[in-house]
């Protein structure tokens, strides 16, 4: 008697997922009750929270939004770089039911958490890296692509065409990879330039110092270095410039913290492709906000219409940060 | 009351009570859900498969760094095989668990056999191991076929699988250590390594056997985390070594040997699993978490250690 209740428990207890987890254009209905801004919580969820480059931009512009538009906004996620991890935080957040949910897309893996959030019924805006075969109702950021093509021109632009290149950032990461893509594609139409290795710098100055230094060992000619994650520029100035060779080798990289402008502002590193990190999550959060409270309203009832009323890809752009316009940067702030 | 005092797994029962308690008390309207409590236990029951290998490591003396890695690796080898070469599942399962199997029996022969420091061992195993899965991850492979996804995706009575799988494996493996003689050699072996090889015990063997059991249940786990993402990363498991030894640390397990239970693990990750929840719920900031985690882990620790000096 016990075993046939058991097996009948196991037989209808068991659910299969649904078959398939394709994306669709038309938007998820959104819940829409809440419309007093002070009782409205946004809530940021990223991996690395506490990396300086999301700190002080992405973070930094939702926390100002917030207190402009008088709503709750929390970033939450793990310290370091794990996915798993930050897909955990959101199914965790979505049993407190914010207002909205802003995620930095940084793997395709988080889809499916991302429509379950949707499915829930909470506006949700993806930023830096789209997840296109999610249901997210909108993304902002940027073409990791095209980083990586714009490295690329730059690069043969400063070298004329000819010589060896070497690249490195975070391997396996989606962003970068396609990143990588972008910079190969430019590259092989320059039978002059030879790449000579794809290399990971763990996102860590030191280990980006110690492999250009290994490079530099081994091709005493290396025209120039390309970077994609904080780190690498840094690093690899680091150790242009311990083998006396500033200037000589070219650097093309991401980002620009303050130690990234003054390194170009010395003629260490040329070009620097920068995101333009602090309208991805301003923006991005004004776009729940209008979702949330139907600001541009497209029919009687966009929610029962299954439209969202916000754009649903913004492609926000990239920053061309050399010597000759550095100093605008340097001495900016973001405005408050 | 003594007793119970004086045994970690009981006390940490009682703080995971108490501590449940609070939460709802503060909370009620999102901590006390069956919604939450099925995902905190889901969000932590790739990590308790681990830890469960991981505490028959250390109650034998021995830790295993590489653990992460072979998370990632054995989820990658499976989703490469199924995507890029459309084996069948079953086929893909096997290969995948067999690549960690044979990690295992590469760190338990050169550890046991040829006396490497398992630190060192491990560590490198580790760099080795994350490098085998960037190559067959890349930058992730994604559009895994539906009954891989199945195997962690689907639910029982409300809760995914792997949660199920996690109580199985914490199940058979407490048996195994309580009451089965092979197992209860690495208590001995754990106490006193002299005395457990002049009293007949094969050591070296035993060790092997371990590191093989901690690298098959990491690649379990890496299968289970690729299904339930349905999707593989060469990133996973970064970092899940040392979560896996803090659950086992604070279950009760001795990074000097001898000492643990497998409730322990189970305990040790669920606390740190429902500290975490409690922080997203109350908003407490990134910076914080990993700080609090910390001190809890070190009072818990301490006040462990007070209770047992104490005279009764």
């Amino acid at each position: 008697m016990k075993k046939s209740l058991f097996l009948l428990l196991v037989v209808f207890g068991c659910e299969l997922p649904p078959r398939q987890n394709t994306a669709t254009t038309a938007a998820t209905a959104v819940n829409q009750t809440k419309t007093d801004p002070g009782e409205e919580e946004y809530v940021l969820v990223t991996t690395a929270v506490t990396m300086p480059m999301y700190v002080n931009h992405d973070q930094a512009a939702f926390k100002r939004w917030g207190e402009k538009m008088g709503v709750h906004v929390s970033i939450l996620g793990p310290a370091e770089w794990d996915i798993p991890a930050q897909i955990n935080t959101i199914e965790e957040v979505l049993g407190t039911r914010p207002t909205g949910l802003l995620i930095n897309g940084t793997n395709p893996a988080i889809a499916s958490v991302i429509d379950k959030a949707v499915n829930a019924g909470i506006p949700t805006v993806v930023y830096d890296s789209d997840i296109p075969q999610s249901k997210r109702h909108a993304f902002l950021g940027t073409d990791w692509y095209q980083i990586g093509q714009m490295q690329g021109e730059e690069m043969v632009r400063l070298t004329g065409g000819k010589g060896k290149i070497a690249y490195m950032g975070i391997l396996g990461l989606t962003n970068m990879e396609a990143g990588f893509q972008g910079l190969l594609d430019v590259l092989k139409k320059h039978p002059g330039i030879e790449v000579v290795g794809k290399y990971d710098d763990k996102a860590n100055v030191e280990e980006a110092a110690r492999i250009t230094s290994d490079l530099l060992a081994a091709h005493p000619d290396l025209a120039g270095l390309c970077g994609f994650d904080s780190n690498s520029g840094p690093g690899m100035a680091l150790a242009v410039k311990e083998a006396g060779k500033a200037g000589k080798v070219k650097i093309t990289t991401v980002d620009w913290e303050p130690e990234h402008l003054q390194l170009v502002r010395d003629g260490v590193i040329h070009m620097l492709a920068g995101q333009k990190r602090e309208l991805f999550t301003w923006y991005g959060a004004q776009m729940l906000y209008d979702m949330v409270h139907q600001t541009n309203r497209l029919s009687a009832n966009d929610a029962r219409a299954h439209i969202t009323n916000i754009p649903t890809t913004v492609n926000t752009g990239l920053l061309r940060i050399t010597k000759q316009n550095v100093d605008q940067f340097i001495h900016s702030t973001p405005s408050p | 009351m003594q007793k119970i005092l004086q045994d970690r797994v009981s006390t940490l029962a009682l703080t995971i009570l108490v501590v449940g308690l609070v939460a709802a008390l503060v909370f009620p309207e999102t901590f006390p859900t069956f919604g939450n409590f099925s995902q905190v236990l889901l969000n932590l029951s790739i990590d308790t498969v681990v830890a469960v290998g991981m505490m028959v490591l250390l109650v034998a003396g021995v830790f295993d760094l590489s653990v992460g890695s072979v998370v990632a690796f054995s989820g990658g080898l499976v989703a490469y095989l199924l995507y890029f070469h459309q084996l069948p599942v079953p086929l893909a399962l096997l290969a995948g668990m067999a690549g960690a199997v044979l990690i295992g029996a590469i760190n338990g022969y050169l550890i046991a056999y040829q006396d490497i420091n398992p630190m060192i061992q491990t560590l490198a195993m580790m760099g080795i191991v994350r490098g085998g899965a960037l190559m067959v991850s890349g930058a992730g492979i994604q559009n895994l076929p539906y009954w891989f996804n199945a195997i962690s995706q689907s639910k029982l009575l409300g809760i995914q699988m792997p949660v199920w799988y996690m109580l199985l494996t914490v199940a058979v493996f407490s048996f195994l250590m309580q009451k089965t003689v092979f197992f209860r050699r690495y208590y001995y072996i754990g106490s006193n390594e002299k005395a457990a090889t002049l009293s007949g015990i094969r050591v070296q063997r035993m060790k092997m056997i371990a590191f093989i059991l901690s690298a098959t249940l990491a690649g379990m786990a890496g299968i289970l985390l690729a299904s339930r993402l349905g999707a593989a990363l060469a990133t996973s498991g970064r970092g899940l070594e040392l979560r896996v030894i803090t659950a086992v640390i604070l279950g009760g397990a001795s990074l000097s040997g001898g000492h643990g239970k497998i409730p322990g693990a189970l305990l040790g990750a669920v606390f740190m699993g429902i500290v975490s929840n409690i922080m997203i719920i109350a908003r407490v900031s990134g910076y914080w978490q990993e700080i609090i985690l910390g001190l809890i882990l070190i009072s818990v620790v301490w006040v462990d250690k007070a209770l047992q000096k104490r005279t009764w």
